[in-house]
């Protein structure tokens, strides 16, 4: 999924020389390939989950549905940034990540009227088997590890 | 839902999640034993879409009914998406994303059945 991108024809040289390409930013390769994944998969659920539960019953628990929308956004932003070397955002995506599961867990646990039903990051993301905490504490750490070897591009 | 299919699909992801983290730990590539194994989890998936999305309509929770679609359709694209990764780029790693891709089907396939057994 990582290599379908519309913007890719004013680089057509990232086609033919695709491996090339992807040393170059050494974000998505390697075990970095792995965390693509990971972020790919949990976009895509996490989106088409948002997505009916706006479209569906919104009124049910607007604030839970808005957050988990954010959510979704975020995840494909990152899935994106990291699959294509975009460090900046990547940056940017898994630092709001980490700080809304963080922040979200916590208030689901002290203000539960708040959130009357789940949303990705509730409970620390225990939904969904604390992927989303664990994930963006990898993602930082990758990023941090991937800034540190020397990248010329 | 049938029950016999998830536990296929189970059976079936957790083989290939196996085969492919060893393929990964071996630093081999993928063969047609690991592509087959994959096409298998992929034709189970997409065999539940087609039953899921039929009989979606038991589903008494509205609330759960995004999730189980949601995973119903994200489940194919998993398979799909890591086997091609591994067949393009020739890296023990994109073995261990067929292994991670695996793992996932396996998690969302039991959930799938969990909130079906909930919820009808």
């Amino acid at each position: 999924m990582s290599d379908s991108t519309p913007g890719s024809d004013s680089t057509p040289t990232v086609d033919q020389a695709p491996r090339k390409s992807r040393s170059a930013h050494g974000l998505g390769s390697g075990p970095g390939l792995i965390i693509v994944v990971v972020y790919g998969v949990l976009a895509l659920a996490a989106t088409g989950r948002s997505i009916l539960q706006i479209v569906e019953y919104f009124e049910r628990a607007p604030l839970s549905y808005v957050l988990s929308a954010l959510a979704a956004v975020i995840y494909i932003a990152a899935t994106y940034a990291l699959a294509r070397g975009h460090r900046r955002l990547a940056w940017v995506t898994i630092s709001i990540e980490m700080v809304g599961v963080l922040v979200v867990g916590l208030a689901s646990y002290l203000l539960p009227d708040l959130f009357p039903s789940k949303t990705v990051w509730s409970h620390f993301g225990s939904g969904y088997g604390y992927v989303p905490l664990v994930l963006p504490a990898v993602g930082l750490w990758w990023l941090s590890r991937g800034s540190r070897a020397p990248h010329t591009s | 839902m049938i029950y016999a299919l998830t536990v296929a699909i189970c059976a079936a992801s957790l083989v290939l999640m196996l085969l492919a983290g060893y393929f990964a730990f071996r630093d081999r590539l993928i063969n047609d034993l690991v592509l087959g194994l994959a096409a298998l989890v992929f034709l189970g998936t997409l065999a539940q879409v087609v039953i899921g999305l039929v009989r979606v309509s038991a589903i008494e929770d509205g609330t759960e009914v995004a999730t189980f679609i949601s995973y119903l359709l994200s489940l194919p694209l998993i398979p799909l998406a890591t086997t091609f990764l591994a067949i393009k780029e020739k890296t023990r790693w994109a073995m261990g994303s067929v292994a991670v891709g695996a793992f996932a089907v396996l998690v969302m396939t039991a959930r799938l059945q969990q909130i079906w057994d909930l919820n009808v």
